[in-house]
């Protein structure tokens, strides 16, 4: 038989007892909700140190980058000009048909090009290149929204790249779509390494061949 | 001069005040433990960004490919988060006036960039590199979660040393073929069996190690 403890210390020990257990839910919760209020840095160990990292902000500059922007007319390590074919496209004042002398028609290159037109154009041109990329399809809906087009929107449909016009197009033409964009459609020179152009350029005209051949017709 | 007696009930505290006594550091200890561990003082960062862009609707919805914006992503360290010039491929014409995108339109015409909060960060004192990773067939997916289904992008992993190491000594739970490691929706362990699995670590090699210098260089 316990004796009589003192009520105070009783009522203590259960409240005590169920404060207790309100950190633990605390952090419980915490581990579970995003929020803004993160990370905690309890010791700074050298977390934040005086030095730039690749996108960093830095406030002597008026544009507020680290990382400064090429300027003008320089040329970074490995893109320099080649020669009008590989990075113009053009042999002779034509449009080349064939890749530059630096790459090789190889299954790989065409793989490469295939890889890289799933990341770059797909969105648009839809991955068999018919021009109905879940993008094109959103932008179309836009457009025909019912009290007008939703804040603007403009779009001209994403060209299939079967069409009669684009279909004969040499790969140097491609290539400079690419590169610099066409009327409504953005140049991907900055996106996209000059190599991997021609090798989506390579893989279009093969796109183009298959879905074109007389058997598919 | 009265002297001070203990009540008798105090007795019976005494088995009492050891177990408290044993169990009040065991809680101090787990709590911290707990509570103080990186997974709650780091993970789920969310901070609120200057734009409203969703990864849910463009990689989700859209099918976008991470790598139509983080394009430097499979060949450097750090994973570039996308200049203005990227979004306005298609913003130029998609919701042309959205109060959502004044900021980016601004942006666009000033060159100022957009002041996107960073989200995931190690210590300056540690070496991450993005390359190393989305090349030997570790899928976004095993350290930032489903960021294709986020609407703001949070932190799903503490980025610890230790949740580092958690992998770099057992790998296999977190390889799958290259050419999956944008495939986000997919699960690692239920997509692949652990042969498979275990076939690519021979394959390519896979050994990540755990000498301090890889990551503290
Ligand atoms: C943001 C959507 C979008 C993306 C991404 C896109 N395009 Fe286009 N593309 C368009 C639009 C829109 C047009 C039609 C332009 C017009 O007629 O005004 C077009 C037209 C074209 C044409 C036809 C040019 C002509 O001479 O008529 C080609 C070829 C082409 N794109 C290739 C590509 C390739 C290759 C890629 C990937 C690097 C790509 N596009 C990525 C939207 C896009
Ligand atoms: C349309 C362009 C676009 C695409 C596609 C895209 N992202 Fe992003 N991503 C951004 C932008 C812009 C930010 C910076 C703003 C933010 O954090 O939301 C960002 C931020 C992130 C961050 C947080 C970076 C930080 O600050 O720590 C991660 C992680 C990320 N993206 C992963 C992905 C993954 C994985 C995919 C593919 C499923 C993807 N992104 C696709 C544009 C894109
Ligand atoms: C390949 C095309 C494409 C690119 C690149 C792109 N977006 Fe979008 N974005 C869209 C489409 C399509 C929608 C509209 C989807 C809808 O309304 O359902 C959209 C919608 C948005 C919206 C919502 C607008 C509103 O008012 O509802 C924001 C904000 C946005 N994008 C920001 C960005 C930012 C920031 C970037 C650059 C990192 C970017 N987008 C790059 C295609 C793109
Ligand atoms: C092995 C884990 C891991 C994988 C896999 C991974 N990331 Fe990251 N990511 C990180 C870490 C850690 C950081 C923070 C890096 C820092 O602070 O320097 C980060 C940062 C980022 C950032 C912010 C910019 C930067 O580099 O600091 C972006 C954007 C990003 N990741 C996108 C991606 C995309 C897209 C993929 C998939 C192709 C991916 N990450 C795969 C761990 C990973
Ligand atoms: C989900 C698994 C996973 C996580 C998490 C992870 N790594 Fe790795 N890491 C790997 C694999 C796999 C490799 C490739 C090993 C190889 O090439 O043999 C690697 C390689 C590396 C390398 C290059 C090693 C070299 O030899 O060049 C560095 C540096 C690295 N990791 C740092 C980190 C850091 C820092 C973190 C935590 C922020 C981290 N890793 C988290 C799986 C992981
Ligand atoms: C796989 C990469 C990796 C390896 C290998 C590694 N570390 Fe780390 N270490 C990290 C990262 C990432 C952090 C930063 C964690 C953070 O930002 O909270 C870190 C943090 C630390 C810290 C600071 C911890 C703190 O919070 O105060 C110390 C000390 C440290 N490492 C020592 C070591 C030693 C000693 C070794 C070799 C036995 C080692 N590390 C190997 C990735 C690594």
């Amino acid at each position: 038989m316990l004796p009589k403890f003192p009520k105070i210390l009783v009522y203590g020990l259960l409240v005590g007892g169920s404060l207790a257990l309100i950190p633990p839910v605390a952090f419980a919760r915490m581990r579970a909700t995003p929020s803004p209020n993160r990370p905690i840095h309890i010791f700074y160990d050298m977390d934040f140190q005086p030095k730039f990292k690749a996108q960093a902000p830095n406030p002597l500059f008026a544009d507020g980058r680290a990382m400064r922007p090429i300027a003008d007319g320089a040329v970074a390590r490995g893109e320099a000009y080649a020669d009008a074919h590989m990075d113009e496209g053009v042999v002779e004042g034509q449009w080349a048909v064939t890749l530059p002398a630096q790459m090789e028609m190889s299954t790989a290159t065409l793989e490469r090009g295939q890889q890289r037109f799933n990341i770059y154009c797909s969105a648009c041109h839809g991955y068999a290149g018919f021009g109905d990329g879940a993008v094109n399809k959103r932008a179309m809906e836009l457009v025909a929204n019912a009290a007008g087009p939703v804040n603007g929107t403009q779009w001209v449909a994403a060209k299939s790249l079967h069409d009669e016009t684009t279909r004969n197009q040499p790969m140097g033409q491609l290539f400079n779509t690419i590169t610099h964009g066409i009327r409504n459609m953005a140049g991907y020179g900055a996106q996209i390494p000059t190599q991997d152009r021609w090798a989506i350029a390579a893989y279009v005209k093969a796109l183009q061949l298959s879905q074109d051949a007389p058997s598919a017709k | 001069m009265s002297r001070f007696l203990f009540p008798r009930w105090s007795n019976a505290l005494l088995p009492f005040v050891l177990v408290v006594g044993a169990i009040a550091p065991l809680y101090v200890t787990l709590l911290v433990a707990y509570g103080f561990s990186p997974k709650t003082l780091e993970g789920q960062y969310q901070p609120v960004q200057p734009v409203p862009f969703s990864h849910a609707l463009h990689a989700g919805k859209l099918g976008m490919d991470c790598r139509y914006c983080h394009n430097t992503v499979e060949n450097a360290a750090h994973a570039a988060v996308p200049p203005t010039q990227t979004c306005m491929n298609c913003h130029t014409q998609i919701h042309r006036e959205s109060p959502n995108l004044a900021k980016v339109r601004d942006s666009y015409v000033t060159g100022m960039p957009i002041e996107w909060i960073k989200v995931h960060k190690v210590g300056d004192y540690a070496y991450f590199n993005h390359a190393a990773h989305v090349t030997r067939g570790v899928s976004c997916v095993e350290c930032h979660g489903r960021v294709d289904q986020m609407e703001v992008v949070h932190r799903a992993q503490p980025l610890s040393m230790g949740w580092c190491l958690g992998c770099h000594r057992n790998p296999v739970d977190h390889v799958r073929p290259p050419e999956a490691v944008f495939e986000l929706w997919k699960d690692t362990t239920t997509t692949w069996s652990k042969d498979e699995r275990l076939g690519l670590i021979n394959r390519f090699d896979i050994h990540p190690n755990e000498y301090c210098s890889t990551c503290h260089r």
